[in-house]
């Protein structure tokens, strides 16, 4: 266990707050600000904003993960627990899931959604950050992280924790938006975006902003191709990535060697 | 790495299907029984054109995971083309179609024939769902009437069906019975082959001739 300690306070590199240029040690306040404000209504969103396909890019996902009876799941980002919901079922009681998020607010929200499905006993929530995961070195099976990497600061120093905590062979998935395959639908989709999408969240969620920074963290987020050199640099190997409706959403896959 | 088919859109199908055949089965306790015995079988259907493999995974819930996606040894592999599948969907026959068409079958396939036999004999129970929503009486009189409106829809499809296969063969006379046609198409076969036999001392002969 070696990234447990944060950097100081003091460290004044920028970074990216979707198209604005923040301070690094700001970006983390101020991704929490975006969910603190959409967390009560973030799964309604969700279905308006995918339609809701974002079920099916989390089936899919589920059936990569291959994750059996008795192994442990940590689902980073989990937001609502749509994921840790499945998980559970899964691995069974011999099992461990655990659902973390750094927001207090979505855990609170993913927390009351999974007791009220019945989704208990072998659930476990952590607040927690993903660029230091609280977790012994090889300690788990699999990884998730569902649309949560990209409103993290360091994404490379997050994708070395998740490496040093899983088990050798264990799997991480990452699921998150990516870049549309064909240029006619990447104009379609940035309309959609920076148009239809912030008028939705101020007429659904009262909170045009925020839905204003979800698109343009979208487009901020490395490629395909980017992100899975980025996973091989952090130490996985057999790395892979599976374009879904038209590369709007992107998997990736990597092993623990 | 790029898969042919969005991985968005088959997970669609599985999970339309996956939740259409567990919705019949929580209506057939019977069926879930037989099916929880067999659970973890994995069957995978491997469709050649268009190229899709679906996985189905049987549950100790006896219900069934429908998913594009497995890395569980599948107990029984089935392959073939579209078509193919589509005719042992809907024959009379499933366990005769599956022996005598195109369909490749890798594995055991007792389990496939059980599951099949399970599905088809599955007796669906309508009046829980009426009775939770309609009340005791109600739901159970409208339960007895479907079950009296289906089951005379299956012996009227039945009875349908003979009569129009006696009036093709018998009265209209548009279709040979389907002994006549075996003999035809055993004729048929006779004949190519003595003309092939026929076909192979012309050429000895010509042979012969030509040796002289």
């Amino acid at each position: 266990m070696t990234d447990h300690n944060r950097p100081s306070g003091d460290d004044q590199d920028t970074t990216h707050f979707g198209f604005t240029t923040v301070k690094t040690n700001e970006k983390e306040k101020l991704v929490r600000g975006v969910f603190d404000s959409v967390a009560g209504r973030y799964d309604l969103m969700n279905d308006l904003m995918s339609a809701g396909i974002h079920r099916l890019w989390k089936r899919f996902t589920i059936e990569l993960s291959a994750v059996r009876s008795g192994q442990t799941v940590l689902d980073i980002a989990g937001g609502t627990g749509d994921l840790s919901a499945r998980f559970s079922k899964l691995v069974g009681t011999d099992g461990k899931v655990i659902l973390a998020d750094i927001n207090a607010s979505m855990l609170q929200v993913g927390r009351d959604k999974l007791l009220d499905a019945g989704a208990f006993g072998n659930l476990h929530m952590v607040q927690c950050d993903a660029q230091y995961l609280p977790f012994p070195d090889n300690s788990v099976d699999c990884i998730t992280i569902a649309f949560g990497l990209r409103n993290v600061t360091d994404k490379a120093l997050a994708l070395r924790s998740m490496e040093r905590i899983l088990k050798p062979g264990g799997r991480l998935l990452i699921l998150e938006f990516s870049k549309p395959t064909n240029p006619l639908l990447e104009k379609i989709y940035d309309t959609y975006s920076f148009r239809i999408l912030p008028m939705m969240g101020r007429l659904v969620a009262n909170d045009e902003e925020s839905y204003r920074y979800l698109a343009e963290s979208i487009r901020k987020h490395p490629d395909q191709d980017t992100l899975m050199a980025m996973m091989e640099d952090a130490g996985f190997v057999d790395c892979q990535y599976h374009n879904m409706t038209g590369g709007i959403v992107a998997v990736h896959r990597g092993i623990k060697a | 790495m790029q898969r042919e088919h969005d991985p968005a859109v088959i997970t669609a199908v599985t999970a339309a299907l996956e939740a259409s055949v567990n919705r019949a089965l929580a209506l057939a306790p019977v069926a879930s029984r037989e099916l929880a015995e067999m659970a973890d079988t994995v069957l995978a259907i491997e469709c050649t054109a268009p190229v899709i493999t679906v996985y189905i995974t049987i549950t100790s819930m006896g219900t069934l995971q429908v998913s594009s996606y497995s890395e569980a040894k599948s107990s029984t592999r089935v392959r073939g083309a579209f078509e193919d599948f589509l005719t042992l969907a809907t024959a009379d026959d499933p366990a005769a179609t599956l022996i005598n068409s195109d369909l490749e079958i890798v594995g055991n396939t007792a389990p496939l024939l059980a599951l099949q036999q399970i599905v088809t004999h599955m007796d669906l129970d309508w009046e829980a769902p009426l009775v939770d929503v309609l009340g005791d009486v109600a739901g159970h009189q409208l339960a007895q009437l479907l079950r009296g409106t289906f089951s005379w829809g299956k012996d009227a499809s039945k009875s349908l069906r003979r009569q129009l296969s006696e009036f093709i063969l018998e009265e209209g006379r548009l279709s040979p019975p389907a002994a006549e046609l075996d003999a035809f198409y055993d004729d048929v076969q006779n004949l190519a082959l003595r003309v092939d036999r026929l076909q192979s001392r012309l050429k000895r002969f010509a042979q012969k001739v030509g040796a002289r």
